[in-house]
């Protein structure tokens, strides 16, 4: 391998209102290189990508391409330098065929006539070259995702791109996909092309990796080539916080079993089983992308399970759709609360208490009892606003969580299933959040918490499920919960 | 003290600015009589006398009850481009069953009832069940409907003879010149019911939830689904109550009876402070919606306005009473840029993903 650095990052510092995500950032990238980043989820790695491709712009520190100090200003000057960057989700348009897919806003022309069939045997060369079968006109919707990435990638090579950056490529790929995709990013990498993958999925990093580099809430932590990395020294990586600055919740006496889940499948989870008592609370782990949020889906009925049994207190019950989770005594705060919680023009007395219609019989909403409702809650979790009758687009994001929390609350739920409680609120807002649910545990209730924020789920956790490819692979005990302990089981190198 | 309070609970009311427009419109047309037709003579103003209002209303009854569905299906998030051809096809059915298979009135009108709301219910069982669109599903309906009048009349008018005329053509004199026609009592009396819907019972709550987020009203336990299907249901009911007064009062199935019924319908839920896109709207801006398009119509008829001129003045002051409400709902959104900032940083925390 020539040892030519192609990109280097030095003392990138990055920041968003209110937190500082890079700090002294350093990387760099050899020519015909295949350079893994890994890091736990939040850890900075999308920011990073995101820095290359020219979607966010560093506050200070300097890119250098090819040892020349460069200004990656936006994804267009990114292009032009050869900078390919393949998202996690897919950017092509699904209703055109994979030669338009490639040359889009690049065409090959004569005049102004389009030359098509250049441009379709530039495609056909690329493609063979990638070892695909993939047809130039086929339309791009119409394929596999592990078809659509390789489009993504031919993209790539039409356009002449020096360094590609993958993001979590293999997410929803079989094994036949990955391994097709492991072999083609190593062909392109011992012609040259340098590439930067980012995975959480250590077994692929072992497959292709010759350096990786671990981050950690937007430091660069170590780098290490092919030859010393293993399984441990990655995981230690990643893991270490300081512990000293996790919330401290009161311990609460544990009850009898209320909720229980017995080998439960469907909606691309396989067989999840688990018990949560009175008092307690069960975390769910795993990487974004394991099978939490589905998980929490077929529990509350919004999707339909396969298989498997649900039972609450004593009782098998049937939960069909969230009507019937509700009449259950359960409830769900989803983790978009904009899209899937709060009717956001909408006042705070007509959202909080549209869920307790389903629970009452009674054809009636009197405006005047939905205000005292509303006005309660509003008082008990502390919510700030003016007034009952604010529209709920006008709070602050720890508030409006609280409004969504006040619509569960007021249903007078046992089962609490919570899909990232705290993401996108600042600290205060956090903490206030685990008082409450700390005060639900204490009054019995059973909660489950799906959450990527680790200090969170170690801090309020009694047991931690760790979920990975849609099933659970680990329970972990209380007095076994540790950053290092979830991280193995929910990205280690095997099953 | 208390009269602030009440002053201030006018203002901000979400009905203010149409009704503005509507005050605004009436003391234009007044005074344009006034001045320009009337030669300075207030007792011979037309458009203020007793009989005058009293046919207003009645002209604008038929538009108004259909508008009153209209707002259910549009705070939902949906719409309903086929109603003005459904009121065709069955008021001309309904002709049609009257005159030459003579099975008389009531039976007619039940009829009637169970084509509407069986119609309806198919259309909102497929813009319920798939994904398609209310508007282009709507789009097709109208086109069926169209087809199925002229099947029916062959593009020539049927007389019901004189019969069928109590829903049209009953009317209370409450003064010598003032009479209330039995559509104007059916279409108060409907506002009053689909007002008294959505402000005090679950069923208006979750029109609202419905159209102002879909999967956040899932997930609170309404069935989505069959929730539009029943306000396409509901929505039959009103077609097939206008449709007989329309009937009624014309005393012939007309082809034509229900022709742009659509548009003027839509176009006084949207004055009227309704937004296409959902969750926003009520029934009293409704009403004044529907009264301030028979108001400009009647005015610009007695001013003596060509009528091809009206088409244009009538659309020129549609987009006005929008902009208007737009513009007052701007206002009241001032804190606007403070939430934007709120949302700005979610968005950029959320992006560490």
């Amino acid at each position: 391998m020539p040892e030519k650095l192609i990109l280097e990052m030095k003392n990138i510092h990055k920041a968003f209102p209110g937190v500082e995500v890079f700090k002294n950032f350093k990387f760099d990238l050899k020519e015909g290189e295949i350079h893994c980043i890994v890091g736990e989820n939040g850890a900075g790695k999308s920011t990073l990508i995101k820095m290359f491709s020219g979607a966010h712009t560093p506050d200070k520190g300097e890119i250098y391409l090819d040892g020349e100090l460069v200004k990656i200003a936006n994804p267009r000057t990114a292009m032009a330098m050869g900078i390919q960057t393949i998202y996690q989700e897919h950017t092509l348009f699904p209703y055109l065929s994979v030669v338009e897919n490639l040359f889009a806003g690049n065409e090959m022309v004569n005049g102004i006539i389009l030359n098509r069939n250049e441009m379709i045997q530039k495609t056909n060369e690329v493609l063979e070259y990638l070892h695909s079968q993939i047809d130039p006109l086929d339309i791009v919707g119409q394929l596999g995702s592990g078809e659509q990435k390789t489009v993504e990638i031919a993209r790539g090579l039409v356009q002449d791109s020096r360094v590609i950056i993958l993001d979590e490529p293999t997410s929803s790929f079989s094994q036949t996909e990955i391994d097709h995709l492991l072999t083609v990013i190593k062909k392109l990498a011992a012609n040259g092309i340098s590439i930067i993958y980012i995975s959480h999925h250590l077994e692929e990093v072992f497959k292709i990796a010759e350096r990786v580099t671990v981050i950690r809430d937007g430091i660069s932590i170590s780098t290490y080539g092919s030859q010393e990395i293993t399984e441990q020294k990655l995981i230690n990586d990643m893991v270490g916080r300081d512990v000293s600055l996790f919330y401290k919740r009161p311990a609460v006496p544990i009850g009898k079993v209320l909720f229980e889940v017995k080998d439960l499948s469907g909606n691309g989870v396989e067989h999840a089983s688990f018990s949560v008592h009175a008092g307690e609370l069960v975390g769910i782990a795993g990487m974004v992308g394991s099978g939490r949020t589905e998980l929490a889906e077929i529990l509350f009925g919004a999707k339909p399970a396969e298989s498997g049994e649900i039972h609450i207190g004593q009782k098998k019950v049937d939960i069909r759709s969230p009507f019937s989770a509700i009449s259950n005594r359960m409830c769900y705060i989803t983790e978009d609360r904009q899209d899937t919680g709060l009717f956001l023009q909408h006042t705070l007395d007509k959202n909080i208490p549209i869920a307790t219609y389903s629970k009452t019989s009674t054809p009636m909403a009197l405006p005047s009892e939905d205000i005292k409702l509303s006005e309660k809650y509003i008082k008990t979790l502390k919510i700030k606003t003016p007034s009952v009758l604010q529209q709920a687009m006008f709070l602050s994001g720890g508030n409006q969580q609280k409004v969504v929390l006040a619509k569960w609350f007021a249903t007078n739920a046992d089962i609490f299933i919570f899909d990232e409680p705290t993401r996108g609120i600042d600290v205060g807002s956090k903490e206030e959040i685990y008082k409450i649910i700390v005060e639900l545990l204490q009054n019995q209730k059973a909660v489950v918490m799906i959450s990527s924020d680790m200090p969170e789920l170690i801090a309020m956790s009694d047991k931690v499920m760790v979920m990975r490819g849609g099933r659970m692979v680990a329970e972990i005990k209380k007095d076994e919960i540790s950053e290092e302990n979830i991280l193995k089981h929910s990205i280690g190198g095997s099953i | 003290m208390r009269f602030s309070n009440t002053w201030r609970k006018i203002t901000k009311n979400e009905n203010m600015s149409v009704f503005l427009v509507l005050v605004v419109i009436i003391v234009a047309i007044i005074l344009a009589e006034f001045f320009a037709v009337r030669n300075l003579d207030i007792t011979k103003v037309a458009f203020i006398k007793p009989m005058n209002v009293s046919n207003v209303l009645l002209q604008v009854s038929v538009t108004g009850i259909l508008a009153l569905s209209m707002t259910f299906i549009m705070i939902s998030g949906g719409i309903d481009l086929s109603i003005g051809q459904m009121m065709c096809f069955v008021g001309t059915g309904m002709a049609f069953m009257i005159k030459t298979v003579r099975i008389g009135g009531f039976p007619t009108a039940l009829l009637a009832l169970v084509v509407t709301v069986g119609f309806q219910l198919i259309m909102g069982l497929i813009i319920s069940r798939t994904k398609l669109e209310s508007f282009i599903v709507s789009l097709g309906f109208l086109s069926i409907y169209r087809g199925f009048t002229y099947l029916i009349t062959n593009g020539r008018e049927i007389t019901t003879e004189g019969k069928f005329t109590f829903l049209g053509r009953t009317y209370f004199d409450l003064t010598e010149n003032f009479r209330l026609a039995m559509p104007v009592v059916i279409f108060v009396a409907l506002t009053v019911l689909v007002w008294f819907l959505l402000r005090y019972t679950k069923f208006g709550r979750r029109v609202y939830a419905v159209g102002g987020n879909e999967n956040a009203a899932y997930l609170a336990g309404i069935n989505v689904k069959n929730f539009r299907l029943l306000l396409y249901g509901i929505n039959g009911v009103f077609i097939a109550i206008a449709t007989m007064i329309q009937l009624s009062r014309l005393g012939t199935g007309n082809p034509l009876m229900g022709e742009g019924k659509e548009i003027e319908v839509i176009a006084a839920v949207v004055v009227g402070g309704t937004i296409l896109a959902g969750g926003k709207g009520n029934v009293w801006g409704t009403f004044i919606g529907v009264l301030l398009l028979g108001i400009i119509s009647n005015g610009l008829n007695i001013l003596g306005v060509n009528p091809h001129w009206q088409y244009v003045m009538r659309g020129v002051l549609i987009v006005f009473a929008v902009s208007l409400t737009y513009v007052s709902s701007m206002r009241a959104s001032s804190i606007d840029k403070q939430s934007k900032e709120v949302k700005q940083i979610a968005t950029s925390e959320a992006l560490e993903e």
